[in-house]
């Protein structure tokens, strides 16, 4: 006996949009039930986590700032995964747009800069994303090379690099050989909007990305061939889309958002390089793409979620003080249900007897 | 290291602000709220765990006076906003636990003006914030003279974590202490890039084991090391936590980590109004750390240890008078001179016969 999963082609297209809602009731529901037998007040616990994180305008900057690279990042990897180009390193490019863009900032420290310094930075970072994304790229469409595992293991060159470099030649030399840059100087840092919190202009660099990429893949034929060469190859093929083009261009956009998101993340919120520049967003953004249903809108929905989680696990800890764990759990119960839902309303579950003929 | 402009321009507004946000911390009938922020989980065995074992010490002593929480494995991004949320909360005192905190730190506590911070590690104190840190190295010391006496093949192995001046201090004290019984004495040291991997410690105390040495000193977190010295029948130092029970034929002492006191020390002072801004780098005597008892040494070489140990508490000994000299020859500290704190913590040579190159 095995269980065979078939692709309801009838689902309606409502369903896309219940689903998620019926992941979060089951959610909220197992939720529940973990924080009574923990002895706490479900309901209380659950406000900790759903509603403390947008509860006042100093939460919801501190959302926004979570959010922000987890959108920019996903909303370049969805359009990779429409056409099927497994770009699992957005890690790696987050951390080289950190690189190139911080040594704007370093190689102008302390010098008398004008406001290019900013604009500048973020080119380089796009630049140092893109660059590490093109080597996947380039090698997938010369030499075949799988994607899946260059494009990861570039990660660990990328960290590595950024790792040399804050212990060596960029170490504060100021800094007591901590490993460490200097702090950016104040034109190299991203302009915050609020005087009363960290929300800063990469928020609005964000929504604008989600909106452009909306728009291109609706309506322009880049978007149709993304979807096409992902959907059927072939048919993308004869309708004379150059599909190896077509690589390069996703790794390439997909590379420069990452390199984006972290150059705003190094100088938005860190203020200087560090040897670890960031915590898993590149990998948390895959989670955020396909919760958004590879759509740059889903991609922002979805990336706002997971920022709550993540805020309100934070506060959990804090007001509940539960460990780390279960918060863990909690999250992970989230992304479980997600995905459960999804398969049981899209797919007719059977059980086959084993030797029979096959699904 | 500069406060510009910009952090000047956030405390002034968290001053205005600071009316409503810090409602709740002033009822003063409540207790003193202590937070804790940790790099890693607090069952890393190492470092957070200590932090946790001081939080818990702070509890036990201070009572009904103090609540605690703990938000662990925090990653620098985050830490603004814990430390943030934290204050919302009616936390009063934070301590952050990681240097990788450190420049989070300086940058959110202008604006928390009512909220002391204590960062462990760090170049430069505020109005609210305060530096911490032990000088493990005394212990780095006793460790090197137990080895010099211990070791047959006279080379220690050494398992490093990352080329930071705490570790490279360590490691020229160590040998410090070892020439101080002979003249000798080698070092060979393996660089693992973590605090915390018990599978590449253990993989690096082979390999120095391979290589001849015979006594292991490990400033990594985890008791792997300690524990393949003990299969492999050479003698090992515990660290952070008393590692006796890892090792029993190979375990030397450890060097244990003892933040409690501190922590205590520090939130009586935010009770009665008198915290300060001050940098305290504790030595043996403050009890901020301290040896585990010695095994498996003779009645000689234990009561040596506790002459070189008491000697360096008392501040008889000092591990970095003068001369020093760097690896390539020329003198950091003449005859008669001593390095200065700040020296030490900046130290970023090995000491002339010690034959290691830093990475990078």
């Amino acid at each position: 006996m095995r269980i065979v999963l078939t692709r309801r082609d009838d689902a309606p297209a409502w369903m896309a949009l219940v689903s998620p809602l019926i992941a979060v009731a089951l959610t909220l529901l197992s939720g529940a039930v973990m924080f009574a037998l923990l002895g706490l007040d479900p309901l209380k616990a659950l406000g900790v986590y759903f509603i403390s994180p947008i509860s006042d305008g100093w939460a919801l900057q501190e959302l926004a700032v979570k959010a922000t690279p987890l959108i920019l990042i996903s909303v370049g990897l969805s359009l990779c995964y429409l056409s099927n180009n497994w770009n699992i390193g957005a890690e790696g490019q987050f951390v080289m747009g950190a690189i190139f863009g911080g040594w704007v900032a370093i190689a102008t420290h302390g010098a008398a800069n004008g406001p290019w310094v900013f604009p500048a930075m973020m080119l380089a970072g796009m630049l140092g994303g893109a660059a590490l994304a093109m080597i996947p790229a380039i090698l997938k469409t010369r030499l075949s090379v799988n994607e899946i595992l260059t494009s990861l293991m570039l990660v660990y060159v990328a960290e590595l690099l950024l790792d040399w470099l804050v212990r060596g030649p960029w170490r504060d030399p100021k800094g007591f050989n901590f490993p460490q840059s200097v702090m950016f100087d104040k034109e190299a840092q991203v302009m915050r909007l609020m005087a009363d919190g960290r929300i800063n202009l990469g928020t609005p660099i964000a929504i604008i990305v989600v909106v452009i990429a909306a728009i291109m893949m609706a309506r322009t034929l880049k978007g149709f061939e993304i979807r096409l060469v992902g959907a059927a190859p072939r048919a993308a093929r004869f309708a004379g889309f150059d599909e190896k083009r077509l690589t390069w261009t996703v790794f390439a956009i997909s590379g420069a958002l990452a390199g984006l998101a972290g150059i705003i993340e190094v100088s938005g919120t860190m203020g200087q390089l560090q040897p670890s520049v960031s915590p898993g967003y590149g990998f948390t953004a895959i989670i955020v793409a396909f919760l958004g249903r590879l759509n740059p809108i889903g991609c922002l929905i979805a990336g706002v979620v997971l920022a709550i989680t993540f805020i309100g696990g934070e506060n959990a800890q804090i007001s509940l003080r539960l460990p780390l764990d279960v918060t863990r759990v909690f999250q992970g119960m989230l992304l479980f249900y997600v995905l459960a839902c999804d398969a049981v309303l899209n797919y007719r579950i059977a059980l086959v007897r084993t030797g029979g003929a096959a699904a | 290291m500069q406060i510009n402009r910009r952090q000047i321009l956030q405390g002034a507004t968290a001053l205005a602000g600071a009316a409503t946000l810090g409602q709740p911390a002033f009822a003063q009938a409540n207790p003193l709220q202590v937070g804790f922020i940790y790099v890693g989980p607090v069952g890393d065995f190492g470092w957070s765990t200590m932090h946790d074992v001081g939080r818990k010490r702070l509890e036990e002593v201070m009572g009904a006076a103090v609540k605690t929480t703990a938000v662990e494995a925090v990653a620098a991004n985050d830490m603004e906003r814990v430390a943030t949320q934290l204050a919302r909360q009616g936390h009063r005192l934070i301590f952050t636990t990681s240097f990788s905190f450190f420049q989070p730190t300086m940058r959110v506590a202008p604006t928390l003006p009512n909220v002391f911070f204590e960062s462990a590690t760090g170049t430069q104190t505020a109005a609210n914030v305060s530096l911490y840190n032990a000088r493990f190295y005394e212990g780095r010391y006793v460790q090197g003279v137990i080895a010099a006496r211990k070791s047959k093949s006279k080379t220690i192995g050494y398992i490093a974590s990352f080329p930071v001046p705490e570790v490279v201090h360590a490691i020229n004290t160590v040998m410090r202490g070892a020439w101080s019984v002979d003249p000798s004495m080698k070092i060979r040291v393996v660089w693992v890039n973590a605090w915390f991997n018990p599978g590449r410690e253990a993989d690096a105390a082979r390999a120095l084991i391979d290589q001849g040495c015979d006594v292991i000193c490990a400033h990594t977190d985890s008791p792997a090391p300690l524990q393949l010295a003990n299969e492999r029948g050479v003698f090992g130092f515990g660290q952070a936590s008393d590692m006796t029970r890892f090792a029993p034929k190979a375990h030397l002492t450890s060097s244990v980590n003892n933040w409690g006191d501190y922590y205590v020390e520090r939130a009586k002072a935010v009770i009665d109004g008198s915290w300060k801004p001050g940098d305290v780098w504790g030595g043996l005597n403050s009890g901020m750390f301290r040896l585990a008892p010695f095994t498996n040494m003779t009645p000689e070489e234990a009561s040596e240890a506790e002459r070189v140990r008491d000697a360096l508490s008392t501040g008889r000994l000092h591990p970095f008078d003068g001369p020093l000299t760097r690896a390539d020859g020329t003198v950091a500290v003449p005859a008669g001179g001593r390095a200065t704190d700040d020296q030490i913590r900046a130290m970023n040579y090995f000491y002339r016969g010690i034959d290691v190159a830093l990475p990078s």
